[in-house]
């Protein structure tokens, strides 16, 4: 149960709960301003009943032609408000805005090859790994490329995994 | 970068590209290099030069970099023909930028605004620099101006929130969004709006002139296709109608939104609030509090008759109902947890019962109970019952946990929210120490025999169970503030350690940890912990202040310098670069962005925890170079001798400061930063501490404006304490400053005053307050709660009798001792007092250390300073003539008293190194025992050591099959003597730490005693 709204500055003050589990990161602020500044219709913070925060999720939407797509940069639930479904609604979120707004092909996001949870819950939310990424992760880990069509992409091109992994340099965005 | 290069000043592309290569690879010599033979060839191009200065700034060369920029202007601005692009300018903007030469940056986009009137590019580049000044009024003028140019709507957008900016952010009269409206208005008309932003922003205008008609009016039109997602035009024309008043509508539309998001709980709140037409709920503006507690009263109270109430709460339970029927899963709550609202509503107007709301709390519980979050969900609706009735809620979820629950996941997590109702109803501190003991044995007991449970799971994720071993800890440690038996501390300690153990990445215990140690002197453990959680960027805004204050107290110092510098550079570094993510937002036309980014600066800015820092940085190298006064002159020097620091002290009061900190993850016995239950005795049963913590906030909030406004008092009184200890050699005129010398007493007679009234004293109160104590009138407790702040008094007090000719009648009738034995006895008596009542940190949590520390490092410093002061200038120089008569008979006087001081310094100072002495060549294996022992079980069953002896216990029998290859590779790592030790080695860096400094004032008093 919660409140899904846009993902405001002030939100930066009141989600320390949520950003000390270690694997969320906690990134400069123009990176969290630049994607305010630039989708803010990407950003949604949910919200619990006492008005705490529960989790977020920060994307944006880039690409050409049918590159068009929308990315999942961070999604992340405090510890308290895990196992309710929160991440689905909120990726549900993003990808109705992609899909509805924005008219994108795709979504797609980079999770750590390691990260086997993440990974099982992505795939229970119909994301396919598209491609790995080698060593995409400070030089060392590999991340894989997931992605979920959208319905502009009639005949669900977009998610036909490639064949052979792809190093960071060949990644046509950031 | 590289992008930027093209045709500047006449330049052909391929000439510049390998400079802003090399400028992007961070090749900067070569670049130089490349700048100069571009130079030879265009050394009239603005361009080559605004280059030039660019690698200059980058290689840290500021001055020539700004003079080469500045040169770059001056030629702009005197070459008739030569053509002015943004690239020249925006090239010589960064620059100015960087060098904090904002001004110059604007002047020249306003020069070539000026000479090319119709340029838009060059317009957006002014509109640019308006933005990074914050001038909204030149903001919203030039944007006008390109929108008639071009009459683009992104251009009227831009004046609009310039007009914004100016109500909300600046002094601009309310009418100003009149203008506003009626330019939007006259725009639409004749080209329509395009941009969703841009009618968000037209709403808002609108909204906040409380125009709710013509808002709902302009949604429901043509332009209220703008927005694409159905359930946010619902939201704003729910909120619109609300706020009109128009109640029924609003519910209505309410519902409609619900149905499309049935879990969205203040969706659920407004709705309820329609129904029964709160006005209290929509006249504060914004419904964001999602815990709205209406005074209790009757329906009357609303404006309804009893029917009425009637018929609207039970629509409203239907339509709960009916969602509920809907909910495909269980991962819908908000109908069932609106059925709990609308009992608390019934109950609040009087037409419910507590017996009703019991109810359908159980059967929440019943459904629910299992899950974490279930303690806070109901936590607004537990406010509304009656202690019996609170007792009697928690009697039913005991007699329910477990009835229909079979899965262990769901049987454990309902029996933690059972401990965590209890938590939140706060019976722990009524029960008998034995009972809670027990649920705490009984947490801890659980915890481990639910650990096979998380056998599969990956390190990632929780382990089940984890809040169990935070509320036992609670538990433990108010067991201690109950008893004061340091082993309930040290259990607390090793189940959070244990449960680190088993998974690393738990930050609550972390937290609760760090306080632990932080009050057990064993602040470099604190400080390992406080690191491990990785607190970077915004979260050191937020969590800071978990370590913040206890670094401040303790010895820390280079530790506690890079905490205040890595925050202060975070923050200063937002305030720079803050404006230009403003003008990214007005470029991707995101307008409602514009003022958020604007106003969330200003709050930063008022950031108390930033303003108490950016006073503490200095404060801290003083006190760092206090043993040598030319250093701490050095310092003064480059702090403009404290004056800046006087500016902030007296604009304090007039700005009212943000409180960013996130108080949320704060243990109970700290529930703020300047409180710490643990420090005094406990209160028994009518003391329960949560209960109270806005108030405490609210009053930390106060605390935090006179520190800052004291704080920042120090560094000047300091400077001109060295001033007129100088000037108190009467052949020593010309003292080593700035100020004329009838200026220093009198100013620090100013700030004295001040400083005394900040704490609540006139000055001569204050100074009677520290001579009563000094002669025994009054007790050492009566200024213990302005101790440290008193002694600095009494120390700049000191210096400005040296100074000022009114000796002896300051110090009030009773005391006819001089100034120096009064500060030198009120000092010596203190610390002196301290250290023989002090016993080993290992057997005292509670410990006077950080105050001792405190007392030495500052007005004991401060004191020596003074000292030096005098000492330095009463040493003969070639230059000075001796003179004779009364004046070197006063001054034989006062060295006399300056001897005895130094030699009474010393002696206190020797005393602190023997005791620290004594506590450092304590035995570890000796302090290891003791603490340790504390923890075996005793015969009795009472008493600290049950819950540590369930952890040996699980670790015993622990069974690989079960826990699998994580979890019992972890219990085999567990040391609980580890942990004693690494306790005892943090405390003994603590007083390492304080003897060095203690240490290196015992040479400088040695140089002193030679001199004198």
């Amino acid at each position: 149960m919660s409140t899904i709204r846009r993902f405001c500055c002030n939100d930066l003050l009141r989600f320390a709960s949520v950003n000390l589990d270690h694997l969320t990161e906690t990134f400069n602020m123009s990176f969290y301003m630049t994607y305010l500044a630039r989708w803010p219709d990407y950003f949604h913070v949910a919200e619990s009943p006492g008005n705490q925060v529960m989790g977020y999720i920060m994307g944006k939407v880039e690409g050409e032609g049918e590159s068009w797509h929308g990315h999942v940069t961070a999604v992340t639930v405090a510890p308290e408000y895990r196992r309710q479904q929160l991440a689905k609604k909120l990726m549900n979120l993003l990808e109705d805005i992609s899909d509805k707004i924005d008219k994108a092909y795709f979504v797609d996001l980079f999770v750590r090859a390691s990260n086997i949870p993440a990974i099982k819950m992505y795939e229970k939310l119909e994301y396919v790994i598209y491609r790995r990424v080698l060593r995409y992760y400070s030089g060392e880990e590999d991340a894989l490329d997931m992605r979920k069509a959208l319905s502009r992409d009639v005949e669900k091109k977009s998610v036909v995994p490639l064949k052979r992994p792809v190093t960071p340099d060949e990644l046509e965005y950031d | 970068m590289a992008s930027k290069f093209g045709m500047a000043s006449g330049i052909p592309e391929r000439r510049v590209r390998p400079i802003w290569d090399a400028i992007d690879s961070r090749q900067f010599k070569n670049a130089l290099k490349l700048s100069a033979t571009l130079l030879s060839k265009h050394p009239k191009s603005p361009y080559a030069l605004a280059l030039k200065g660019l690698i200059l700034e980058r290689m840290g060369k500021f001055d020539e970099a700004l003079s080469v920029c500045l040169t770059a202007k001056d030629m702009l601005f005197s070459s008739a023909s030569i053509l002015i692009d943004d690239l020249t300018l925006s090239t010589l903007q960064i620059v100015f930028q960087r060098l904090d030469h904002l001004d110059v940056a604007t002047s020249c986009y306003e020069y070539a605004c000026g000479k090319f009137p119709n340029n838009v590019e060059l317009m957006m580049g002014l509109f640019n620099c308006y933005v990074r000044e914050y001038s909204f009024v030149k903001q919203q003028q030039i944007a006008m101006k390109m929108y008639k140019i071009v009459g683009e709507e992104r251009f009227l957008l831009w004046a609009v929130c310039s007009f914004q900016l100016q109500v909300f952010c600046g002094s601009g009269e309310d009418k100003l969004l009149l203008l506003a409206e009626g330019l939007l208005k006259k725009h639409i008309a004749t080209h329509n709006l395009h941009e969703p932003e841009a009618l968000s922003v037209y709403i808002s205008l609108l909204e906040y002139q409380s125009k709710f008609g013509d808002a709902l009016e302009i949604l429901s039109g043509k332009l209220g296709s703008l927005i694409v997602i159905e359930v946010d035009k619902l939201r704003i024309q729910g909120r619109l109608l609300a706020r009109a008043g128009d109640y029924i509508l609003a519910a209505d539309i309410f519902e409609r939104v619900l149905e499309l998001c049935p879990d969205d709980w203040e969706c659920f709140q407004n709705y309820l609030s329609c129904l029964i037409g709160d006005n209290s709920y929509w006249s504060k503006g914004a419904q964001n509090n999602s815990i709205h507690l209406p005074n209790s009263g009757d329906c009357k109270n609303l404006h309804l008759t009893e029917e009425m109430f009637d018929s609207r709460i039970s629509r409203a339970s239907d339509f709960a109902l009916k969602l509920a029927e809907k909910a495909s899963s269980d991962s819908i709550r908000c109908p069932y947890l609106a059925s709990i609202e609308i009992e608390k509503m019934k109950l609040i107007y009087g037409r419910g019962d507590m017996d009703k709301l019991i109810e359908v709390m159980i059967q929440y519980f019943c459904r629910f109970g299992h899950l974490p979050c279930f303690a806070s969900d109901v936590k607004m609706f537990l406010e509304v019952l009656t202690r019996d009735k609170k007792n009697e809620l928690l009697e039913k979820l005991v007699e329910s946990c477990g009835a229909l629950v079979t899965e262990p996941k769901k049987l454990l997590g309902q029996s933690i929210t059972v401990f965590k109702v209890r938590e939140l109803i706060g019976d722990m501190c009524t029960l008998p120490a034995t009972d809670i003991e027990g649920f705490a044995v009984e947490m801890v007991d659980i915890y481990c025999k639910n650990l096979p449970l998380s056998k599969d799971l990956d390190i990632q994720e929780s382990v089940h169970g984890e809040d169990l071993l935070s509320m036992a800890c609670n538990i433990l440690v108010q067991l201690f503030w109950r008893t004061n038996h340091i082993g309930y501390m040290l259990e607390a300690i090793m189940i959070l350690e244990f449960g680190l153990t088993i998974r690393r990445h738990v930050s609550q215990y972390k937290i609760l940890l760090l306080h632990l140690y932080s009050h057990w002197c064993a602040l470099p453990l604190a400080y390992d912990w406080y690191k491990s959680l990785d607190v970077k960027n915004i979260l050191l805004e937020t969590v800071s202040h978990h370590i913040l204050p206890q670094m401040l107290m303790y010895p820390l110092w280079n530790d506690l310098g890079d905490l205040l510098k890595d925050y202060l550079k975070f923050m200063d570094d937002h305030f720079r670069e803050s404006a230009d993510l403003t003008f990214l937002a007005y470029r991707h036309r995101n307008y409602s962005k514009v003022i958020e980014f604007v106003q969330f600066k200003e709050r930063l800015q008022r950031s108390s925890q930033y303003l108490l820092a950016k006073i503490e940085e200095p404060i801290l190298h003083l006190k760092q170079n206090a043993d040598s006064i030319e250093k701490e002159e050095t310092v003064l020097e480059n702090l403009k001798c404290g004056t800046h620091f006087l500016e902030l002290s007296s604009e304090i009061g007039s700005k009212s400061l943000t409180f960013n900190e996130d108080m949320q993850l704060r243990p109970w016995w700290t529930p703020t930063y300047d409180k710490n239950y643990l420090l005094g005795p406990f209160k028994g049963v009518s003391y329960c501490p949560r209960e109270s913590t806005q108030t405490q906030i609210k009053q930390m909030e106060a605390n935090a404006l006179k520190t800052i406004e004291r704080r920042s008092l120090v560094p000047r009184m300091i400077y001109l304490s060295i001033q007129s200890a100088a000037l108190s050699i009467k052949d020593n005129i010309e003292a080593n400053g700035s100020l004329p010398e009838h200026q220093v007493p009198s100013e620090l007679r100013i700030l004295l005053e001040r400083y005394a009234n900040i704490l609540g004293f006139s000055f001569h109160d204050a100074i009677n307050m520290v001579s009563n104590v000094q002669s025994g009138h009054n007790s050492s407790e009566a200024v213990s709660p302005n101790l440290i702040e008193l002694m600095n008094f009494s120390v700049f007090y000191n210096a400005w009798i040296l100074s000022s000719h009114e000796k002896g009648a300051s110090l009030g009738e009773k005391n006819k001792s001089s100034s120096w034995q009064l500060v030198n006895s009120f000092l010596e008596r203190q610390i002196v007092e301290k250290v023989r009542s002090m016993r080993s940190l290992l057997s005292t949590p509670c410990s006077d250390l950080p105050v001792v520390i405190q007392m030495v490092t500052e007005p004991l410093a401060w004191h020596i300073l003074v000292i030096q002061s005098f000492v330095r200038s009463s040493l003969p120089t070639g230059k000075k003539k001796k003179k004779g008569g009364a004046t070197e008979h006063s001054n034989s006087q006062l060295s006399h008293e300056i001897r005895d001081s130094i030699l009474l310094v010393y002696s206190v100072i020797e005393q602190v190194i023997t005791w620290l002495k004594e506590q450092l060549q304590k035995s570890v294996d000796e302090g290891l025992d003791m603490i340790l022992s504390s923890l075996t079980t005793k015969e009795t069953n009472e008493g600290p050591g049950r819950v540590f002896h369930v952890i040996e216990t699980c670790v015993a029998s622990a069974s690989h099959t079960e826990l699998g290859d994580r979890i019992s590779g972890a219990l085999r790592c567990w040391d609980p003597a580890g942990v004693g030790r690494k306790l005892i080695s943090g405390q003994s860096t603590v007083l390492s730490e304080f003897l060095i400094i203690c240490e290196s004032k015992i040479k400088s008093l040695q140089t002193l005693k030679l001199q004198v």
